[in-house]
């Protein structure tokens, strides 16, 4: 990479002024223009340009702004092989965890045997695809070691030299005890359940040395509950043994005991900070404010009226309260049920007045919103009490707002937002948090796969009620199967969508879809395809279509069986598959119904047994319509003798034929009592 | 749904301040002489109830299709509880107004004309033309906003510049009340109920008492903080918060966005200074060398020499500004210790 090259690629145009400065320096004067130019006697200003600087993404992030999403494609995370791209919600999340863990194991072989991957290759060096050191490379006794152990996170390391050093009578430095107590407090004086990365591989235990059987267990049990704080732990037994504790050592403390549930002890070394004259900041205040709030003990007003006085002494000792103060509050006023919404309110208020967050945009109070419409909607149930609608104060704030990342539940927003949308069945309401949804970059705050689930499934179901069909086929075309795959719930809204538009001539589309979302087992799903098929006449086309459709449809019911010990065939769907064949003029196929009818003992509806009948009769076949009056007769049927007389009255039928007609009859007239109730289930 | 969004905010705000009215009256219909007072006072803020009315009714969404009115959807119900709780109070208008200014509408539109008249429990005749005379008025505007916006005709937009005619004396009448609400099913109560508690709700939500504990001059107050190394709990929150908005990536250039903060790609702009780290200097700071030769001799073969040296080093693209300027440094303390040598063969150094 020469110079003269640095220079020519983005100079171009100014080489002629360099030359010009070039035969100003060899001119042999003695003070050499400066970059600004300063001006020498008859010498032209020189204005060298500066070198542009270039953010090494803005190329590719223009690049990336004009590509959008395309509703025709699957995402782009799964873009690999065509065959291996998913078609329902659990073989995306299938996908996904497969390429994580894929990653992870990789990651997992290269940490554990970092002398197998010395081979450097890149030119210029990339750090990241060379293993990562978890070990320490001190080995002597000293503060830099300890610190070293520190950084890589080794607690017991930690504890061990720190003790060695008090026992060589080095003194840490305060700086140093107090990032050993942050580490010690931060994990409860544990190892830390190694890197996320392994998590999921699985191979977390493997990585953890040094724990014996027991702490294995509890290790089990804390991963449910979160550590719980031992009483004369390490972190409380360094903490004794600094000499010089400052506010730091105390706060670093308290917050590990609270992230740690010891909550009495927390408000105990609270009262010692005091006594010792030091001031708390703002994290442990809001540690104290969980703890309050978390204490079995009390009531919910004693409750509130400890974090208030909580909240006084923070103003008194003018500590500046953050968000997630107010979020705590917001999150622990969650608990109280009932009592807390007037103080959640308040609290939000005055969240409002100080201004947290307002400078910069209302972005931070959205966590603020998450646990506001949580909080709601939990009560949502009582309408009476109407809570959710602080949603439309809400929105109405923060519409066309851009957000950042301020709190871990921020990801929580829009689908409580959305829940509360469908909770109120206000379709413009949803459309606005939509909007807001794609509004820059918050869709990514849509959260982790099974929330972005639920947001849509909510919203998708709030159109089907509430929007015209057209409209909400666009939007089906748009969100399926691009963004989510629908439940089988979904699907069927969106059936009775099309029943009440008398749209029914998508239904075999929506049961292709279906199909390919792995829903073809649903039974629910597949009787009310069935059933809005069935119900009414069609045009012929239509019921053409229909017919292949409840093909495909019965197909499916006979691989179940293959599946299955106990096949299902309900009642209905072998009426409805019948019907529609009849209708589109496959009687033999419906003829073939007839007989699973009968294997597997379900009654055939009235209407049905007539739709036969009619179709024996276009065919003018006497031996079929007997066949139905049999089957009728079989089951007992009450029709039987309806069928009969139809039978006598509009076929040309033999002697032998009407003797057999009538011991039919004779046998069903007496009982058909106890068949009544299951032919109402029939058509 | 038809109803313009655009008109939304108008429509909240109008809701909360008309809602004492309308709770009032959904709870005592009955009583004639109080609501006769509230009237009288009424008329003393006329323009403000006007307003509200309209806000009212600006709020009514009514579903058109080409066949039918539908009003059986939730949030048409809904709307439709508030703006005939208003109108209720109304006195029905006499007059009539002439009907051949529909002649420019279309015959879809009367229809619907006449169907909302239907709706509302006053003088239908009235309803009607007014509905199709501010239909005639409209007809541009909601036009230029069919084109701007929504492919189909809003008649929420037209009817929210609807007047609805008042008379000086005031009967109610409760009946048209009770036939709706029998219509509307069981669903009623809470929809009604709710809507009240939103309209009561929408003035204090976010305003009202708070907490008064924090001084908004104490918060807002810059304090000079010390900077200190951020502390595992600071670590450990800001990776919590990174995974907050974690998603799959959408398109390919996001994917290099991601490698190249990694540091797997190579940086863009692609050039020959990847991975050369000169600590943003400039290309005349690395060619034009000379400014570092001002302590040596003007003239002479030392000068000769430096200047030979500086040359090359201006056309030597592997080492930073920084190093250069060593470099150089180097030749002048070289020069210093061989001050020597130097003046016994009569060579000037300084």
């Amino acid at each position: 990479m020469p110079c003269s090259l640095r220079q020519g690629m983005f100079f171009e145009p100014n080489i002629l002024q360099v030359s010009h400065v070039f035969s100003v320096f060899y001119s042999g004067s003695a003070t050499l223009p400066k970059v600004e130019g300063t001006n020498i006697t008859g010498i032209e200003e020189v204005v060298i340009p500066r070198k542009k600087t270039w953010d090494k993404v803005a190329v590719l992030q223009a690049l990336a702004s004009t590509v959008s999403r395309d509703p025709t494609a699957a995402p782009y995370a799964f873009q690999d092989d065509p065959y291996l791209i998913p078609a329902s919600s659990m073989e995306s999340r299938l996908f996904l965890l497969a390429k994580k863990s894929g990653e992870n194991a990789a990651k997992f072989i290269i940490n554990l045997h970092p002398k197998y991957f010395q081979k450097d290759i890149a030119e210029p060096h990339i750090p990241c695809l060379m293993p990562e050191y978890f070990e320490p490379q001190i080995e002597d006794i000293s503060e830099a070691a300890l610190k070293e152990r520190i950084k890589l996170k080794k607690v017991k390391a930690s504890v061990d030299m720190f003790d060695q050093l008090l026992q060589a009578g080095t003194t840490v430095s305060l700086e140093t005890s107090n990032s050993l107590l942050d580490l010690l407090c931060y994990y409860g004086d544990r190892e830390p359940s190694t890197d996320n990365h392994f998590q999921q591989s699985g191979k977390s235990e493997e990585l953890v040395k040094d724990t014996g059987e027991n702490d294995k267990k509890s290790k089990k049990a804390d991963d449910q509950f979160g550590v719980t704080w031992r009483a004369k732990n390490n972190a409380e037994r360094i903490f004794a043994l600094i000499p010089e504790k400052n506010s730091y050592s105390y706060c670093t403390m308290i917050r590990g005991m609270v992230k740690h549930r010891a909550l009495v002890q927390a408000l105990n070394l609270y009262a010692e900070l005091l006594n010792n004259r030091l001031k708390a900041d703002v994290y442990t205040f809001n540690a104290l404010i969980e703890a309050t709030a978390l204490n079995m003990n009390e009531k919910s007003e004693d409750k509130w009226n400890n974090i208030l006085e909580l909240l006084k002494q923070m103003a008194a000792q003018k500590v500046k309260p953050n968000l997630q103060t107010f979020n705590t509050i917001l999150k622990c006023l969650r608990r109280f049920q009932a009592f807390g919404r007037l103080p959640a309110l308040q609290t939000f208020r005055e969240m409002k007045a100080i201004g947290i967050g307002e400078y910069v945009s209302w972005c931070p109070s959205l966590e603020g919103t998450t646990d506001k419409t949580s909080l709601l909607s939990h009560s949502a149930e009582n309408p009476s009490k109407g809570s959710s609608r602080i949603i439309y104060d809400i929105m109405n704030e923060i519409t066309g707002q851009k957000f950042t990342p301020k709190d871990p539940d921020d990801d929580m927003f829009f689908q409580s937002a959305m829940r509360v949308c469908s909770f109120l069945r206000d379709l413009e309401l949803a459309y606005q948090v939509h909007g807001l949804l794609n509004t820059g970059d918050n869709w990514k705050f849509i959260g982790p796969d099974h929330r972005r689930n639920f947001y849509y499934s909510k919203f998708f179901s709030l159109l089907c009620l509430m929007e015209q069909i057209d409209v909400t086929l666009k939007w089906y075309k748009d969100l399926v199967p691009s963004v989510f795959f629908p439940r089988s719930q979904t699907l069927i809204d969106l059936l009775q969508a099309l029943d009440v538009a008398n749209r029914l001539e998508v239904i075999p589309q929506i049961w292709k879809d279906s199909k390919e979302y792995g829903h073809t087992f649903r039974s629910d799903l597949k009787e009310e395809i069935l059933m809005l098929m069935a119900r009414d006449q069609h045009p012929p086309e239509l019921q053409v279509a229909f017919a292949d459709c409840a093909a495909d449809i019965k197909s499916t019911y006979e691989s179940q069986d293959a599946r299955q010990t106990a096949p299902d065939w309900p009642a209905n769907s072998l009426n409805c598959i019948a019907v529609l064949f009849l209708r589109a003029g496959r009687t033999q196929e419906a003829w073939k119904m007839l007989g699973l009818f009968r294997k597997h003992n379900k009654i055939p509806g009235n209407k049905l047994l007539n739709e036969f009948m009619d179709s024996a009769k276009a065919s003018n076949s006497p031996a079929q319509a007997i066949e139905v009056v049999k089957l009728a007769g079989a089951f007992s049927l009450p029709i039987c003798e309806g069928l009969t007389q139809r039978v006598m009255a509009d076929f040309a039928i033999s002697q032998e034929q009407k003797e057999a007609l009538g011991n039919l009859t004779s046998l069903t007239s007496d009982s058909d009592s106890d068949s009544d109730s299951d032919i109402s289930e029939g058509i | 749904m038809l109803c313009q969004r655009k008109t939304k905010n108008n429509v909240q705000r109008y809701f909360g301040t008309n809602n004492t009215i309308c709770s009032k009256k959904d709870e005592q219909p009955a009583s004639m002489h109080e609501i006769s007072k509230e009237t009288e006072s009424q008329e003393s803020v006329k323009e403000n109830t006007k307003k509200d009315l309209l806000g009212i009714i600006k709020g009514m969404k009514i579903e058109l299709s080409t066949v039918n009115v539908q009003t059986t959807k939730p949030s048409s119900t809904r709307q439709l509880k508030s703006v005939e709780a208003t109108i209720n109070k109304l006195q029905k208008a006499p007059g009539d107004a002439p009907k051949k200014r529909t002649k420019s509408l279309s015959p879809e539109l009367v229809a619907a004309a006449s169907a909302i008249a239907d709706f509302l429990p006053f003088d239908k005749q009235t309803t009607k033309s007014e509905l199709l005379r501010q239909l005639q008025q409209h007809e541009e505007v909601s036009k230029a906003q069919k084109n701007g916006g929504r492919a189909k005709i809003s008649v929420s937009n037209i009817i929210s510049d609807m007047k609805v005619a008042k008379s000086a004396t005031i009967r109610v009448s409760t009946r048209p009340v009770h036939q709706i609400q029998f219509d509307e099913g069981s669903d009623d109560y809470m929809s009604q109920k709710t809507s009240d508690v939103k309209k009561s709700l929408r003035k204090n939500m976010l305003k009202g008492k708070r907490l008064n504990i924090f001084d908004l001059k104490a918060v807002t107050e810059e304090t000079s903080e010390t900077e200190t190394t951020p502390s595992l709990w600071d670590i450990e929150f800001a990776k919590q918060l990174a995974a907050v908005n974690e998603q799959p990536l959408q398109n390919g250039f996001a994917e290099m966005i991601q490698w190249t903060k990694d540091g797997k790609l190579w940086e863009f702009p692609i050039n020959n200074e990847a991975g050369f780290d000169d600590e943003g200097s400039e290309f005349h700071e690395h060619i034009f060398l000379d400014i570092h030769l001002k302590d040596f001799p003007k003239q002479g073969p030392i000068r000769h020499f430096m200047e030979l040296v500086t040359c090359g080093l201006s056309k030597n693209p592997y080492l930073s500004v920084k190093q250069k300027i060593e470099h150089i440094e180097w030749f002048r303390n070289y020069f210093n210790e061989k001050q020597d040598i130097l003046k016994e063969n009569g060579i000037e150094f300084n």
